[in-house]
């Protein structure tokens, strides 16, 4: 290897680890703000876990917790059942008029939230369900089916008809081979859409603010904004708030990597 | 021969059989996600274009025929919005350029690359509101920025970005340009590792310097990467920043950091305008439409 070619090797890891600088500082510093008081962070230096202490004062941290799991969970699960059934559906069982359901379902990934907020909101206090888990649940599940649907039935798609026609033969009802063929063979695209999908929930802001506004069904995400919007909580309070709440998520991300980039390439439509 | 074709039609009359279980089987099972859509998204984007031409409390509803349209013509709160999502729009190929250079560093397979990958692709898995925060206490007057400003002699421009007009937008466009940053690095990894090594060897035999390839091989042979890094930032820009905007400025100061999305928020539920917020959702909802669709013919046009 020439020295010039060493030379530029050299240059672009130490460009490579400045960029990387730039992306983990964040975590460096919610880290480090959140084990000092306010006066020791105002000070620059100390450890103390007076933050921690006041966080979980402030709100309910725990309970916060507990409910984005029941609401990620359960949100994350009704997507996993409607795609999964569905993408076996368009796939592999054609019925007259399926591919323009299959167009009508993915062009639901175009609707921005924004766009359909105040009607969702309407109906769903119509409905009782503000302030209960299923609103919120549903809402997510509605908003995550169409990309997950898109992506099971690109997977299933490749999975070969015979296998479908043999198990028929067989005697298998549909709902047999449904779970004890395709979904078995489904699961690296069911991993993919369940970590995709508990990513994009567990890190929402607006429907939680919307559909679940008291402090004990709010989920962490949603808790910590709110605290940040009391504007009277210490900064370092507010980082450790942010370490727990983007804890689980970046868990998660570390475990589901490549399923994750998968995901985003499979966007692609390739 | 009267035989065979009574068992023909045995035949036929059972395949029929099994093509009508299988479309029944087919209807049952993408029931469930078309009811879900049907209730959830369908509905409410019908009614959203519905009492977009009403004024509307939330209870009730009169009709105002093009009244919240052509109050958004005139409305100067409107226009600055649409200002902001234009500025939004312009940062996009520094979105795209960072992570492309990048992403070409990363290609070299420099000790650690893999390590690096995962490092810049961390902050997909953060909230916006986490993102927020921590970019508050970066711009804040006392923050990390005016720090490293003084730090390499800069003291004298300690500024508050936060609570200026157009600085509190540049904030925010360039913790969104952060934000992206890992994902589109990823797009355009994936788009490098489909290329040819060889195509890059045979450059270099005739003479090609780095950004030579860079600019002549790279970028053409990854257009359709770079088109899709493209859409999905532009779609995250106008559709997935409410939470950022929320924590880190809530708009303001005044309008100088309110995008359309932010926009229907405020003016729905701070201000409880519902049929004028229905009126700038189906705006929003008409752009977003519009760039998806171009997105696809696109892809289909380079794909085959």
């Amino acid at each position: 290897m020439s020295l010039w070619r060493r030379l530029s090797r050299v240059a672009t890891f130490v460009t490579l680890s400045v960029v990387a600088v730039v992306m983990l500082y964040p975590f460096y510093f919610m880290a480090a703000t959140s084990f000092r008081s306010y006066d020791q962070w105002l000070a620059g230096s100390g450890f103390s876990l007076d933050s921690w202490l006041a966080l979980f004062q402030a709100i309910p941290v725990v309970q916060q917790l507990v409910n984005s799991t029941i609401v990620t969970g359960a949100a994350v699960l009704i997507i996993l059942f409607v795609s999964t059934t569905a993408g076996f559906a368009f796939a592999k069982l054609p019925y007259p008029g399926s591919p323009g359901v299959f167009l009508a379902i993915i062009a639901g990934m175009m609707i921005p939230i924004q766009s359909i907020i105040i009607p969702e909101y309407v109906n769903v206090s119509h409905a009782g369900l503000i302030n209960q888990y299923p609103g919120a649940i549903l809402v997510y599940a509605a908003l995550g089916a169409p990309l997950g649907t898109y992506l099971m039935t690109t997977y299933f798609r490749g999975v070969p008809s015979e296998l479908v026609e043999a198990s028929l033969m067989d005697g298998a009802s549909y709902w047999q081979i449904f779970l004890r063929v395709m979904l078995p063979l489904a699961i690296p695209a069911i991993v993919t859409v369940a970590v995709l999908q508990f990513i994009a929930v567990w890190d929402d802001l607006l429907i939680g603010l919307l559909f679940l506004q008291t402090p004990d069904v709010r989920t962490i995400t949603v808790g910590l904004a709110t605290l940040q919007s009391a504007r009277i909580i210490p900064v370092p309070v507010l980082m450790a708030g942010s370490l727990v709440s983007a804890l689980p998520a970046v868990i998660v991300y570390l475990l589901f990597q490549r399923q994750l980039i998968a995901g985003l390439t499979m966007g692609m439509g390739k | 021969m009267a035989e065979s074709r009574a068992a023909d039609r045995k035949a036929a009359r059972r395949t029929g059989r099994l093509k009508q279980a299988e479309r029944r089987a087919g209807i049952l099972f993408s029931l469930p996600a078309v009811i879900l859509y049907l209730a959830l998204l369908a509905l409410p984007i019908i009614q959203t274009f519905y009492y977009s031409f009403t004024s509307w409390d939330g209870i009730t509803a009169t009709s105002v025929g093009l009244g919240n349209y052509q109050r958004l013509f005139t409305d100067s709160t409107f226009w600055r919005v649409v200002f902001n999502n234009a500025a939004l729009l312009a940062s996009i190929p520094f979105a795209i350029l960072i992570p492309l250079l990048v992403a070409f560093l990363l290609n070299e397979h420099v000790p650690g690359w893999r390590f690096f990958r995962s490092v810049y692709f961390l902050p997909t898995a953060i909230s916006w509101v986490v993102i927020g925060m921590v970019a508050v206490r970066f711009f804040a007057e006392r923050g990390i920025l005016n720090t490293l400003l003084a730090g390499i002699g800069f003291g004298a421009v300690r500024t508050d970005l936060l609570s200026q007009e157009y600085g509190a937008l540049l904030a925010v466009i360039l913790t969104f340009i952060w934000s992206v940053f890992g994902t589109n690095t990823i797009i355009f990894i994936t788009g490098m590792a489909t290329l040819d090594r060889d195509v890059y060897e045979a450059a270099r035999v005739d003479g090609a310097g780095t950004w030579a390839m860079f600019r002549y091989v790279t970028i053409p042979l990854l257009m359709r990467f770079i088109q899709f890094a493209f859409v999905l930032t532009l779609i995250t820009g106008f559709t997935a920043l409410f939470s950022l905007i929320f924590i880190m400025t809530s708009g303001g100061p005044g309008y100088a950091t309110t995008t359309l999305e932010f926009f229907v928020y405020q003016t729905a539920f701070s201000n409880g305008v519902f049929g004028y917020a229905a009126a700038i959702g189906m705006v929003l909802f008409v752009i977003v439409f519009a760039i998806s669709v171009v997105q696809i013919r696109v892809l289909q046009g380079h794909g085959e």
